[in-house]
């Protein structure tokens, strides 16, 4: 069998046969850390953006647009971009997506700005308001990861205490990112539904009858996102710890951040559950958003009690994909 | 949407690298250049989104809106495009905020008249929508303003690009096609809107104001030179002030003089040592403000030594002229230098006097000595006193000439770096040493052909023999010369079978320095080491192999022979030989031995 040892090779320079890997065994172990990087890598997290807005879109009864496209670009532009800015911090927690980011960074980087640029052109299509929400999680990000904030304070005379990165401040960081994707989410389906050109981005062309559902879906982003952005920060304990990065684990520990999160997504139930009294939901788009509460609960549910640190990174971005599943089997 | 699908491709397409290129810019930063950039490129794809929603817009209010909005990418342009080449090419002392707040005040005139509805018609006297091949725009008739802010935006344009050219001749592949790029990209939009705004533009494009679309171009152009020719990570900012710096920390007053005989520019060391006053000298005819301005050597290049008033008093500088020429070698200005030659001087005229003491006087007295002595030693009673006297003499006489043999070396007359055949140079070296010790056997091995040392080895060998024999307490002592080349340097080693080198003596020179307490007992291996360090060489001691007494290894580099011995062939293999006749050139100085 390949996996079994060779015959000693004592003319040869190198490792002796217990310590030289197979070759099943070297590629096995490239495919795992291809895997690990494809997983917590940009272009899943734009995958599961995608199919987000996909379920945004069929939630709010708006016609497919070109918005999933977008939305999935500038994911995968700012998250490729956090993963270079971030790769050394990132070093302890996900060794393999950091690794990647540093060996490709220009790559990276390159692909991102095209990913943003393709975005804002195809946003175009969509007039001021898909525009000005495309632009959005980019500045966000601005002001979420990058150095300018605390650049700009140390500029400004007067400001004797260096401005923080949004990103080390609690509570602001979650909050930041879940109010850019869940406004992204939300209103770039609406806004390539009914393009308005004729002023400044504003939301009057859009169809008032879609104002309640809109309202309950972006709250659904907006509290899945926190929990979201909240579970990894569980496996990133130490790494936060030691950058000075404020979260909720770090503030409260382990135990109370798990409490806290079964409340929020205790809220998303209620929320959808109320929608769906009101007849804002149809009963299948209530089945699979809780489908999909369900999975981000059992994730939650592991908060601080298994091993697999990777776990706690992936599987709240997959109880999107449960709800979607759930959506088409159902729907 | 879009009405006509070639115009869609190629504004996408421009707000696609836009968008792309200044977010890799705006990556960069804090490098030199990266923010002035990224604003840039941003105001480039600002044009281009709005100029889009303008075709979108179906009334003239909401084509006029977007017009408006593009004013703001429209003047960052030309301000980011100056401030960027000032930053790139390490002008960056003209970028503070007092200077990019006036470059704004224009660009912010403009954008506050538009956003204010231009009531007095200073930007645009009037608009009506302008139907063209490619849709209906925003057709406008131009007011003053809108005249000033062309004129202005050309203006930055031009001044940013003036920087960017002189490296497009610079000897740095990568600042070539930096820059290259660079004007490339800006020069599109330029050459677009110019053509557009004096109307030759295609029938198609009548009406149509196309600068937009060139920031395609522009975006590639840019996004290129930032990936693959590594804008902003391979940069020219650092080499003005990398020259200034080297130009007033060179020891040597330097003054930089046009062409009509005005001073443009002085190092730190010339308003130092010269006296020059930064408030009066720059920009006043150098016949008032340089030093013996008069006397200067003629002719460009020469040196003339001159004896000047600076701040220190007089001092003799070494003034040389030397002409500085533009790219095309038309003479654009002189450079005069003052190199204080005091110390040296001084130095050499220590050696001089020390010369002639040990010349002259030394030798005079201990010829006294020794004669003295022989007289006094005809009476047997204090022959054996004589004989002592006589002996000590000699040695005071045997030191005076090794003194004069380093300062011969160090003389100017003679190059210790010469040329000479390593042959007739152990030949002529082991001749001497033989007739002054005629009891000692001298024996020297092979010496490799057509081989070429420095001059000063002669001096090397002829010590290392001399204390090879003069240190031995054998009746008849023997040395042995060996040479050999090894990968172009040229091993000659001088064993003895005397009693060896002593540690401590040996311990100095390596060293490199004595003290009261840790000191050689004489000269020669200090001659040694300065001929050999004058050639360019090491040496090693070692136990002989085999036997009693030291091997000193002296490794010097070959040198190419000098060129009218290239060109002569005969008689060089007689030349390295080593045993015939040598030409007195070999030695440096040697004339009184």
């Amino acid at each position: 069998m390949a996996t079994q040892p060779n015959p000693p090779s004592p003319d040869r320079d190198g490792p002796t046969v217990t310590h030289r890997p197979s070759t099943t065994t070297l590629a096995a172990a490239r495919a795992r850390r291809f895997a690990a990087a494809f997983l917590e890598g940009p272009v899943f997290v734009a995958l599961v953006a995608v199919v987000e807005t996909l379920v945004a879109t069929a939630l709010l009864g708006v016609p497919l647009s070109p918005a999933p496209a977008v939305v999935g670009l500038v994911a995968f532009a700012v998250y490729a971009t956090d993963h270079v800015a971030d790769a050394e911090a990132d070093a302890a927690s996900t060794p393999e997506r950091a690794a990647a980011a540093r060996r490709h960074a220009d790559l990276f980087t390159a692909a991102a700005a095209l990913a943003y640029g393709l975005a804002v052109a195809v946003a175009l299509f969509g007039g001021p308001l898909a525009l000005a929400i495309t632009l959005l999680p980019g500045v966000c990000w601005v002001c979420y990861a990058s150095d300018w904030l605390p650049t700009v304070g140390d500029a400004l005379p007067g400001v004797a205490e260096r401005v923080p990165r949004l990103k080390d401040v609690l509570l602001v960081n979650s909050l930041v990112v879940a109010v850019a994707w869940a406004t992204a989410l939300t209103l770039l389906p609406l806004a390539f539904a009914a393009p308005a050109i004729e002023g400044p981005p504003n939301v009057a062309g859009l169809d008032p009858a879609v104002a309640p559902v809109a309202a309950v879906v972006f709250a659904y982003f907006l509290l899945r996102s926190f929990v979201d952005v909240e579970v990894p920060n569980v496996r990133d304990v130490r790494a936060d710890r030691e950058a000075g990065v404020a979260t909720l684990p770090t503030a409260l520990g382990v135990r109370r951040t798990r409490r806290t999160l079964y409340l929020v997504d205790g809220v998303v139930v209620a929320l959808i559950a109320a929608a769906g009294a009101a007849d804002l939901l149809a009963p299948v788009h209530v089945a699979a958003l809780l489908v999909g509460v369900t999975v981000s609960l059992a994730t939650t549910g592991l908060v601080g009690r298994v091993r697999e640190r990777r776990l706690l990174g992936i599987a709240p971005e997959c109880s999107y994909l449960v709800a979607a599943a759930a959506l088409l089997l159902l729907g | 949407m879009f009405p006509i699908a070639p115009l869609r491709a190629v504004v996408t397409v421009a707000v696609i690298v836009g968008v792309a290129a200044a977010i890799v810019a705006w990556r960069e930063r804090p490098e030199p250049g990266a923010t002035p950039l990224a604003v840039l490129l941003a105001g480039q794809a600002w044009w281009a989104v709005f100029l889009v929603f303008e075709l979108q817009a179906e009334t003239l209010a909401a084509k006029a809106f977007w017009y408006d909005v593009q004013w703001v990418g429209v003047v960052a342009i030309p301000v980011a495009w100056l401030v960027f080449a000032l930053e790139y090419t390490g002008r960056d002392r003209l970028v503070t905020r007092k200077t990019v707040a006036a470059l704004c005040v224009v660009p912010a005139v403009t954008v506050l008249l538009a956003a204010s509805g231009d009531p007095y018609g200073l930007l645009l006297r009037d608009r009506w929508i302008e139907s063209t091949a490619f849709g209906d725009f925003v057709g406008a008739a131009p007011g003053v303003w809108y005249y000033v802010t062309a004129g202005y935006t050309y203006l930055l344009g031009l001044f940013g690009t003036i920087p960017l050219l002189q490296l497009v001749r610079d000897e740095a592949r990568a600042f070539k096609a930096q820059s290259a790029a660079l004007i490339v990209g800006t020069l599109a939009p330029w050459t677009t809107n110019a053509l557009h705004l004096v109307g030759v533009v295609p029938d198609a494009l009548a009406g149509f104001d196309p600068t937009p679309l060139s920031f395609a171009v522009t975006g590639v152009a840019y996004l290129g030179a930032l990936t693959r020719f590594r804008l902003l990570r391979t940069s020219p900012s650092a080499m003005p002030r990398a020259r200034r710096y080297v130009f007033d920390q060179v020891h040597e007053a330097a003054v930089v003089i046009d062409n009509h005989g005005y001073v443009v520019d002085y190092n730190r060391d010339a308003e130092a040592a010269l006296g020059l006053d930064p408030d009066d000298a720059l920009g006043r005819p150098a016949a008032a403000v340089v030093p013996a301005y008069d006397r200067l050597p003629e002719t460009d290049g020469d040196t003339e030594r001159l004896t000047i008033e600076g701040t220190d008093g007089w001092r003799p500088y070494d003034v040389t002229v030397t002409p500085l020429s533009d790219s095309r070698s038309r003479q654009v200005g002189r450079v005069v230098t003052y190199h204080d030659v005091g110390a040296y001087l001084r130095q050499q005229q220590r050696l001089d006097v020390l010369d002639r003491v040990l010349r002259h006087n030394i030798r005079t007295e201990t010829n006294l000595i020794h004669g003295y002595a022989s007289v006094v030693g005809e009476d047997p009673e204090h022959a054996e006193s004589a004989a002592v006297i006589q002996e000590s003499a000699s040695r005071i006489l045997q030191l005076s000439e090794r003194t004069r043999s380093i300062a011969s070396m160090f003389s100017e007359e003679a190059d210790p770096l010469d040329p000479t055949p390593t042959g007739p140079l152990l030949a002529n070296a082991t001749e001497r040493l033989r007739d002054r010790y005629p009891d000692a056997t001298i024996e020297v091995g092979p010496v490799p052909e057509s081989t070429y040392v420095a001059a000063s080895l002669d001096v090397v060998v002829e010590q290392l023999l001399t204390n090879a024999i003069s240190h031995n307490d054998e009746p008849n002592p023997t040395a042995w010369v060996t040479t050999a080349v090894v990968d172009d340097w040229v091993h000659v080693a001088v064993a003895d079978d005397g009693p060896g080198i002593d540690a401590e003596e040996w311990a100095v020179i390596d060293r490199g320095r004595e003290s009261p307490l840790e000191h050689g007992s004489g000269l020669g291996l200090w001659l040694v080491k300065w001929g050999t360090d004058l050639a360019g060489g090491r040496m090693e001691m070692a136990d002989r192999p085999g036997g009693d007494g030291a091997v000193v290894t002296v490794e010097v580099p070959m040198l190419p022979p000098p060129a009218d011995e290239e060109e002569s062939e005969t008689g060089e293999d007689d030349r390295a030989g080593g045993d015939d006749e040598s030409p007195e050139s070999a030695r440096p100085d040697r004339s009184d031995d």
